[in-house]
């Protein structure tokens, strides 16, 4: 039974994302109407708190409140830091921890709605047609560092001044004011207020003009390219902090075919190229969301896997790999399926 | 794809332009933010302390630091002598907490049980109970669910929000919201309902069979005298009260339910503006969805189904 409904991993993953948008979008319908009624308030994912409906919140703006109004507000003010004003940050660093425990980054690839959105626009422009764009492994890495930068200055950084009294209340949550998350999954609830521009002042005109350039820009990117948004998104870097620390882990032995294969890497929507020419804790790189992708399309059995506490939850099998690449092609095109437009060519670039 | 690395790269120093000019300009001192909070607070909890006549209740902030800030509940329109504060935690020992005034008001200490509190005013004289209504809301940790605070039954005559605002909102004008009425726990049918804004709006409403009355927030800030006044994170409110009469039983009941409003979701906010950057956003992705002429990806693909 389990089989019929989810022959691959894709597709269990596929239902699992969308059964989470609803919990993440108008989950608050089934949960109730107060915060205190959400899941944990600090989801390791994009669950914006902006969307009256949502289910829970992302745990960046917890963060970025606590930096501003509590942790900042206490040391422009010189008084001592006591546990009553870091409590509350490790109570909800703790929380978060407590979630992303066990799941680790499958939040990102399981969970986040944006990514959700993100991978159904993917799917939209292969039967578009669309070329896909790779990034190759040189310029992967100019991108990469964008992720930190934005956890480290718009996060963490801002808000904290902001609370210092530094620079204006204006930047207490200011990655908030670029997250297309925001826009895209009030959108979703039918609400049009966070995609209107907020003209009260200068920095949140300006905040807001590129978050909303921000948001159209991944929208349509994500036609041609796969997740674009989540290579600089300030979460994954978080939850790269800790992905260490969780028993949930891919693992990747070393295989000699490897070396001539990468179909993993082609198929990993992140371009980690490191998934096919390395094994070990190198594998599991910190962009890494764990989709298991690369478990689905490795063609030899059992070289990679996503492991609870060493246990196999996944594993890749030659036979497997056949019949996913008889419906789909490592890149996400639908193979026998109606394209809608002209077909789709790959670019890489490098 | 140079072009997608160099557009992602160009997006993030771009951001990274504010950021430089705010680190080396600093906009607010922490003296000024703090007081901003008290004004805000101020705001919130209403200025004018004679826009109505029905009793409300109001919350008065002091204190730079929020470890060390005193909250005081002021009351207008009602000799009282005591606030009642019930928490969330209906069935704790702090569900029920007797203030008592003094010069300055009643002092909410600090409370054991973060996220709503309801409070209430009493005044009984000759055959008439008087009642004055409100909420607040409480940072601190342990939070729990509020509905069963609001809908145990604490006086005779109540208003009761169905739903109060969450964490993080508020009531914004020409939004609608629902307030229940009841008689010692029981609907009101077609009962009046008065409601007055700080703003000058005076209306009246109707309960429904289900003693639900629907109040649209009014849209009055245009006439209101603070309209430019500066506020807490540039958020604008204004007081409203919504207040109901009831005879039984030789006795005359009045209950008020006030608390802060702000504008309209849209205010000092452009939706044009918004879909004109939403769309200069895809205009700059446009190009990534051009087909190329050269397929070597494709045959890449094609090798790869190989494997």
């Amino acid at each position: 039974m389990f089989k019929t409904l989810f022959p691959t991993l894709t597709r269990l993953r596929f239902t699992i994302q969308l059964l989470m948008l609803f919990v993440t979008v108008y989950g608050g319908a089934l949960l109730g109407s107060y915060v205190v009624d959400r899941i944990s308030q600090t989801l390791p994912s994009l669950a914006c708190a902006f969307d009256k409906q949502t289910g829970d919140h992302c745990i960046l703006i917890v963060n970025q409140h606590q930096l501003h109004h509590r942790i900042g507000e206490a040391l422009a003010k010189a008084q001592e830091i006591t546990y009553k004003v870091f409590i509350p940050t490790l109570v909800s660093v703790g929380t978060f921890f407590a979630m992303f425990f066990f799941l680790n980054k499958a939040f990102c690839g399981w969970v986040c709605p944006m990514g959700t959105v993100q991978e159904i626009v993917y799917r939209i422009g292969r039967r578009l047609g669309r070329p896909l764009h790779r990034f190759s492994q040189g310029n992967v890495g100019r991108v990469r560092p964008i992720k930190w930068l934005m956890l480290l200055v718009l996060v963490l950084g801002l808000p904290l001044l902001a609370g210092m009294g530094t620079v204006s209340n204006d930047f207490g949550d200011s990655y908030c004011q670029v997250c297309p998350s925001r826009i895209a999954t009030t959108l979703l609830t039918a609400d049009t207020e966070q995609i209107a521009l907020r003209t009260s002042s200068g920095i949140n005109f300006f905040f807001g003009a590129l978050g909303n350039a921000l948001f159209g820009f991944v929208i349509i990117a994500a036609l041609a390219v796969r997740q674009p948004f989540c290579r600089i998104c300030p979460l994954l870097s978080w939850n790269a902090l800790f992905q260490r620390l969780s028993p949930m882990q891919l693992v990747k032995r070393q295989n000699d075919k490897c070396d001539k294969c990468s179909v993993c890497e082609k198929a990993c929507p992140m371009d980690i190229h490191e998934i096919g020419r390395e094994h070990g804790r190198k594998a599991f790189h910190e962009d890494c969301t764990l989709c298991g992708r690369c478990v689905e399309y490795c063609p030899d059995s059992g070289v990679i896997q996503i492991k609870f506490f060493g246990i196999p939850l996944f594993k890749s099998s030659r036979e497997s790999y056949k019949q996913r690449v008889k419906l789909e092609t490592p890149e996400g095109l639908p193979k026998n399926k109606v394209i809608w437009l002209a077909p789709a060519k790959e670019s890489q670039n490098g | 794809m140079n072009r997608l690395a160099g557009i992602l790269a160009a997006a993030f120093a771009l951001a990274s332009v504010p950021l430089a000019f705010a680190a080396g300009n600093p906009a607010a001192p922490a003296q000024k933010d703090t007081e901003n909070h008290v004004a805000h607070a101020e705001s919130r909890a209403g200025k004018s302390a004679s826009w109505t006549a029905f009793p409300i209740l109001k919350i008065r902030m002091s204190g730079e630091i929020r470890e060390r800030r005193v909250i005081r509940v002021i009351s207008q329109g009602i000799v009282a002598n005591r606030i009642d504060a019930y928490s969330s935690d209906v069935n704790g020992t702090a569900w029920h907490r007797q203030l008592v005034f003094d010069l300055a008001g009643a002092k909410l200490e600090k409370q054991l049980i973060g996220g709503f509190h309801w409070l209430a005013a009493r005044e009984e004289l000759d055959g008439r109970v008087l009642v004055a209504s409100t909420v607040h809301y409480s940072t601190e940790r342990s939070a729990q669910n509020p509905t069963a605070m609001f809908m145990r039954q604490k006086h005779e005559l109540e208003i009761i929000p169905q739903p109060y605002p969450r964490e993080h909102s508020r009531y914004r004008a020409n939004e609608s919201w629902k307030f229940l009425v009841r008689f010692n726990g029981k609907p009101l049918v077609e009962q009046k309902v008065h409601v007055e804004t700080a703003n000058g709006t005076h209306t009246e409403l109707s309960s429904d069979t289900r003693g639900m009355v629907t109040l649209v927030m009014p849209d009055d800030f245009m006439d209101a005298k603070n309209k430019n006044s500066a506020h807490d994170h540039g958020r604008r409110g204004a007081d409203f009260v919504l207040a109901t009469e009831h005879a039984e039983g030789g006795i005359s009941y009045l209950t008020a339910f006030n608390a802060s409003y702000g504008p309209d979701a849209f205010d000092q906010r452009s939706l044009a503006l918004g879909l004109g950057f939403t769309l200069l956003g895809m205009f700059g992705a446009a190009p990534l969805l051009r087909q190329r002429k050269t397929a070597k990806a494709g045959t890449e693909t094609t090798k790869n189904e190989d494997a």
